[in-house]
């Protein structure tokens, strides 16, 4: 394996860790949505923190290492088409996805405070279509990603 | 050696199948690792349903479109011994994976069911053990198929 066949299977490594934390969170969201008491919440909470280093990490590393391929290659230039696609697409899944994490992250916070009002307005926030939305947004603009990284359109 | 356009969405469908069972996989495991000295079963068990409904279909997915890819790619015509050690450690990993995954879904199952009179808490666990398991067989998968090695 050369350089160039490592920083591939580290960038596709990257896509999985994003792509792992995504469904993660899409199981959260499917079973927030069908919650009916604040104890059936807490256990989201808890297990939502093993997707941040995922999705954080598998983000900024799919980014660099995506350039240095871009560089490396003989064959692809960082301005083509495609790869500029999947920079503006990229930072785009972070705006959306940045929206979605201050929505659950404001959840969880309301979760903590307690109180009979607060966890009624977490159980309706939960329900709510905002975050799932919003959410469904993150991974619709990730496949996108996948099938320009797959198709290469204009390659 | 470039590959051509024509596998792209057979490619497409191998990935995104890949991709769901590893993330089924990793929200399986995590669940039954953060819940595993809970008293209430609720992580153990989100964390067998995970199994069942996203990596299982995950995995189907992704071997549908792995079969797709091999067959577009001409992988029929070329003998064994010639084949590139990527797609031998590919097949084993995803035909031996699947069997394990298998395995933690009868587990997890049985753990379910029994879950309901208050067992099963040890099934449950060995089905989180193997969802971790399968995790790293997976990662190593993933570098393969990316990096080729031969």
């Amino acid at each position: 394996m050369n350089f160039y066949d490592w920083m591939l299977a580290l960038h596709l490594l990257a896509a999985f860790a994003i792509a792992a934390a995504l469904v993660l969170y899409s199981v959260l969201v499917f079973n927030g949505r069908r919650m009916e008491s604040p104890d059936q919440t807490k256990f989201l909470f808890r297990i939502a923190p093993i997707g941040t280093p995922l999705i954080g990490g598998g983000s900024v590393l799919a980014l660099i290492l995506g350039v240095i391929l871009a560089i490396d290659s003989d064959r692809y230039e960082i301005w083509n088409g495609w790869i500029i696609a999947a920079i503006v697409l990229w930072a785009l899944m972070g705006a959306i996805g940045g929206r979605t994490g201050k929505y659950y992250t404001d959840v969880q916070k309301l979760a903590q405070e307690g109180g009979e009002g607060a966890q009624q307005e977490v159980l309706a926030r939960l329900r709510a279509p905002t975050g799932a939305l919003l959410h469904l947004g993150t991974v619709l603009v990730f496949v996108l990603i996948l099938l320009d990284m797959i198709f290469k359109p204009g390659a | 050696m470039p590959r051509t356009h024509g596998i792209d969405l057979a490619l497409f469908v191998h990935v995104i199948g890949a991709m769901i069972l590893m993330g089924g996989l990793v929200t399986a495991a995590g669940a039954g690792i953060i819940g595993w000295r809970d008293t209430g079963g609720g992580l153990r068990r989100l964390s067998a349903l995970t199994l069942f409904a996203v990596a299982l279909p995950g995995w189907i997915v992704m071997r549908v479109g792995a079969e797709w890819v091999y067959s577009k790619e001409g992988w029929d015509d070329v003998p064994d011994k010639l084949q590139p050690t990527w797609l031998g450690i590919g097949y084993i990993t995803a035909d031996a994976g699947g069997i394990i995954l298998l395995v933690a879904l009868i587990l997890g199952g049985i753990g379910v069911r029994r879950a309901r009179s208050g067992g099963g808490a040890g099934l449950l666990k060995a089905s989180t053990v193997l969802a971790a398991v399968l995790i790293a067989v997976y990662v190593v998968t993933v570098w393969a198929m990316g990096g080729k090695p031969n």
